[in-house]
């Protein structure tokens, strides 16, 4: 964002070919620097109309569409500046910051790494470019870039998480290990670190060491409700479900919307007999996400095994509805992978 | 049995101080290479069979004593023909040293349609081994003459017929299993998912690179049931039998009696879809009770990749176990029978989620690979998507052995078990046997567009082991269904003769265990399909024992 306020107070430079469009581009920039940018987009189409080639109006258009974040019309003005001007770094920039706003992470990519070739120094904007290629899953690309930044600041734990996303997701477990344990080591009282570091475990299911850092977590922010929940599951999966049950509860108070922990709670539950309780947090976990199979069928488990037959056989029917919903044409789809950022 | 359980934990732990194999691997395999090469017919479009061809069988075709191997391959995948040698099955005899001359020709059992899954089985009680062959909108039945030649007789047993509502199915394997204890095998084949080339959709890994799609593109078809006339004819009784109710995405069958009721049950995998279990209720008739027992989801609840499997007593309590396969992160599964009719998800507490959670599996197989007594798993590794699908997914993976430590925990050995000697690759089927006599159980295994490989076991020597070769009188002359319990050093151990193992695939050699320290087993029981128990005493170890049914119990 600093990088938009910056080109902002730049972009002002009118060629008065029509002393009339110049008129209404000043009068736009005027009104946008005073966050009217409404006002200021009436006026800078003004000037469109009267010059289509009037110098700088497409950039100032677009940042004034990029502050509303009205996206897709600020793609489309950066687009015909960037055209109009292929060497401009402000247009190009601002392409690539609005295509990453827009989830376009290849396109972003590519414009950030041609805006990126003029500044190579440009600290934040190499930083954006490293998360675009993350999310768009150019991992080697995405490596490089975090290398880079992580050697003008080694000491930065944002960094360091990201290259650990990027390592963790190319599969290089033990590189992205460190890369998290680097982020611990850089600032252990930093929010999220442990986080990271607990979230990569638990993905590859090692359970104790998750819980130690989701413990170290909650020491640096003790109502993370996530890493509560997420230590809680841990905890069940080592068996401990005493302590699995109190921080799952502790998580749903903070946030009664976490599926997981009204599914693991329902689990542990079950683990102690209490049925009653545990189908509660089934019948929650359903609630907030139908469309997952795990839940019904831990309802309809529980259920068979009170001998309510019939309320299980419900439940394993639609788990069953689930597996046989098949997608409608057009049929192209990214097997395997959603493609998004983690939670 | 606890007390059993112990000493043989106990003599477990004595024997790996006293031979000193903390320093060498407990189990170790040595490549060898072997002249087939899987082709799949991989084009650019990706077309879904191009990556689940890879079928392959151990047996005995030719009744000298030594396991041959036989290939299945895949053809033009626009015509599903065998448009090209290359394209041809393979059947390599196995001279008794591990050296392997390809009889295909001669056998007659090159093939004409794209091929996928091969299960093994005599399903005429003549002494001489078939081979099913199921393949992508076309069976084969190949009737083994005991010449050394084979019949094509898809068309005379009425295996030929285009289902009446699906059209032609896609069929990945089966498995030859006596359903209602008549002496006849009856034939369970595992259809996938219905699949056309002219009309199947397109997916992307990635704009403009095309790639296999997610199952859920594709509508599930039923499995069929197969009864056995006697007369060279088969009675598809899908329908009638229970089995056509519940249609899938089929990968794999595994059988086994689970609940000792005297009656074969069949476990079946499905692609992205919960799993089956069928209870054979006697009388012909089967009920899905995948949910009930337990065993329908693994312990996320999430629809996950199920692809081979293999139904057996991991633990040694007597009751068959459930060992299936997936993708990465979402681990192979293992399910331990309660004995009560329902299984425990025991992934997570076993240690095999965590080794598993990075890789991705097709194969695997329940055997004991080194002799300890406790049954082993050997996984094909290989990721279902192209090469090149995307830089985080290893979509070349190396094989795994995963070694029992006494039950309810596991030890991943990959590169520590030999298994990194060849690059990785696209593994798909495998079959398991000792092909060179020397007690150990050596495993075959192909790969996409790659060399299959043959893994002799050249693990420690210094257990004991015995094998046995059933043959049925009043029961199905394979045996296939017998249980065996075998008792040596104070503790029991079990398996059941069954061939269906694994991906596409069938292990039809004698019935392996593995002995430890023990020269001779106390006891053998077996308990035959046909309900005849039959007991051995003090039999020696260290060689194949044949034995026959007696006409009636003694």
């Amino acid at each position: 964002m600093k990088l938009v306020v910056l080109l902002l107070t730049v972009a002002c430079a009118w060629a008065a070919t029509n002393p009339k469009a110049a008129a209404e581009a000043e009068e736009g920039l005027a009104l946008a620097r005073e966050g009217k940018y409404e006002l200021a987009i009436q006026h800078y189409r003004a000037a469109v109309a009267l010059d289509p080639h009037l110098p700088g109006i497409d950039l100032n258009l677009g940042l004034a569409y990029f502050k509303l974040n009205r996206l897709s019309e600020a793609a489309s003005a950066f687009e015909r500046a960037t055209k109009a001007n292929p060497s401009g770094f402000q247009a190009r920039a601002l392409l690539g910051m609005t295509y990453y706003g827009s989830r376009r992470f290849d396109a972003a990519a590519a414009q950030l790494k041609l805006a990126s070739v003029q500044q190579p120094d440009n600290v934040e904007l190499r930083y954006k470019l490293a998360q675009s290629y993350l999310w768009s899953k150019q991992y080697p690309e995405a490596t490089a870039e975090f290398r880079f930044l992580l050697a003008k600041n080694p000491d930065s734990a944002p960094v360091h998480m990201l290259l650990g996303d990027v390592l963790d997701a190319a599969n290089q477990q033990e590189q992205a290990k460190a890369e998290f344990e680097a982020a611990v080591k850089a600032a252990p009282r930093e929010p999220e670190v442990h986080f990271g570091l607990g979230y990569m475990y638990w993905k590859r299911k090692r359970y104790d060491d998750a819980r130690r850092e989701f413990q170290a977590e909650l020491t640096n922010q003790p109502r993370h409700s996530q890493a509560l929940a997420y230590l809680g599951d841990s905890e069940m999966h080592a068996g401990d479900e005493k302590p699995a049950a109190d921080h799952l509860r502790q998580a749903l108070k903070l946030d009664p919307k976490l599926r997981l922990a009204h599914l693991d709670l329902g689990i542990v539950l079950v683990a102690s007999g209490d049925a009653a309780g545990a189908e509660s947090q089934f019948r929650e976990a359903v609630r907030l996400d139908p469309s997952r199979p795990d839940a019904h069928y831990r309802l309809g488990r529980l259920w068979r095994s009170l001998g309510r037959d019939k309320d299980a056989e419900a439940e394993f029917a639609k788990v069953k509805e689930l597996g046989e919903e098949q997608p409608q044409p057009p049929l192209i789809a990214v097997p395997g992978q959603s493609g998004e950022p983690k939670p | 049995m606890k007390g059993a359980l112990l000493a043989a934990a106990l003599l477990g732990a004595l024997w790996a101080v006293v031979s000193g194999q903390n320093a060498a691997p407990p189990i170790h395999f040595a490549y060898r290479p072997i002249d087939f090469r899987l082709d799949s017919s991989e084009t650019p479009q990706r077309h879904a069979p191009e990556t689940m061809a890879g079928g392959v069988a151990i047996f005995d075709y030719n009744n000298d004593g030594h396991l041959d191997i036989f290939f299945t391959n895949g053809a033009d995948i626009r015509t599903l023909k065998k448009t090209s040698p290359k394209y041809s099955d393979r059947l390599f005899e196995n001279d008794g040293h591990g050296h392997f001359k390809d009889v295909t020709e001669r056998a007659g059992l090159a093939g004409a349609g794209f091929d996928n899954g091969v299960a093994i089985g005599d399903y005429d009680n003549d002494g001489y081994q078939d081979i099913f062959v199921g393949g992508v909108h076309g069976n084969r039945l190949y009737h083994n003459n005991g010449n050394g030649t084979f019949t094509d007789v898809t068309h005379k047993a009425g295996l030929d017929k285009p289902d009446s509502r699906y059209g032609p199915l896609w069929s990945v394997g089966g498995a030859w299993v006596d359903v209602n204890n008549d002496g006849l095998l009856d034939l369970f084949v595992v259809n996938y998912l219905a699949w056309d080339v002219n009309t199947e959709p397109s997916c992307e890994a990635a704009p403009g690179q095309l790639d296999y799609c997610h199952p859920k593109f594709y509508k599930p078809t039923p499995n069929q049931l197969f009864l056995n006339n006697g007369d060279g004819t088969f009675r598809d009784v899908s329908a009638e039998s229970g089995i056509r109710a519940h249609p899938g995405k089929g990968m794999g069958a595994g059988i086994a009696d689970y609940d000792l009721d005297g009656w074969m049950d069949i476990f079946v995998t499905n692609d992205k879809l919960h799993n089956s279990l069928f209870h054979n209720e006697g009388g012909g008739k089967f009920e899905e009770v995948a949910f009930e027992t337990g065993v329908a989801l693994a312990e996320s609840g999430q629809f996950i990749s199920g692809m081979g499997v293999d139904f057996r007593d991991i633990d040694n309590d007597g009751y068959p176990d459930i060992a299936f396969v997936a993708l990465e992160n979402e681990t192979f599964p293992l399910f331990r029978n309660l004995r009560k009719g329902g299984f425990a998800d025991i992934t997570q507490a076993s240690g095999m989620a965590r080794l598993s959670t990075p890789m991705a599996g097709y194969s695997p197989t329940i055997a004991d690979f080194d002799n300890d007594g406790w049954k082993d798993i050997f996984v094909t590794r290989g990721h279902v998507q192209s090469l090149g699908y995307a830089s985080h997914v290893q979509v070349e993976q190396p094989n795994t052995v995963f070694r029992n430590l006494g039950g309810a925990k596991f030890q991943a050995l990959t590169a520590e078990a030999g298994l990194t000697g060849q690059p990785p690759s696209r593994h798909r089927g495998s079959a398991v046997g000792d092909l060179n006599g020397d007690g150990r159980l050596d495993v075959v295994v192909t790969a996409l567009s790659a060399p299959a490989e043959l893994w002799i076991n050249d693990s420690p020597a210094g257990n004991h082991w015995i094998e046995f070769q059933l043959e049925g009188t009043k029961s199905n002359r394979d045996g296939i269904g017998a249980r065996i319990k075998l008792v040596a050093g104070g503790a029991a151990q079990y398996n059941q003769v069954s061939f269906a193992a694994g991906y596409a695939s069938s292990s039809a050699g004698p019935t392996h265990f593995g002995l430890g320290p023990n020269k001779s087993a106390d006891l053998v029981e077996i308990r035959w399909p046909s309900g005849i128990v039959q007991q051995l005493r003090d039999v020696a170890a260290d060689r194949v024992v044949k034995v026959t049914e007696p006409q009636k119990q003694k």
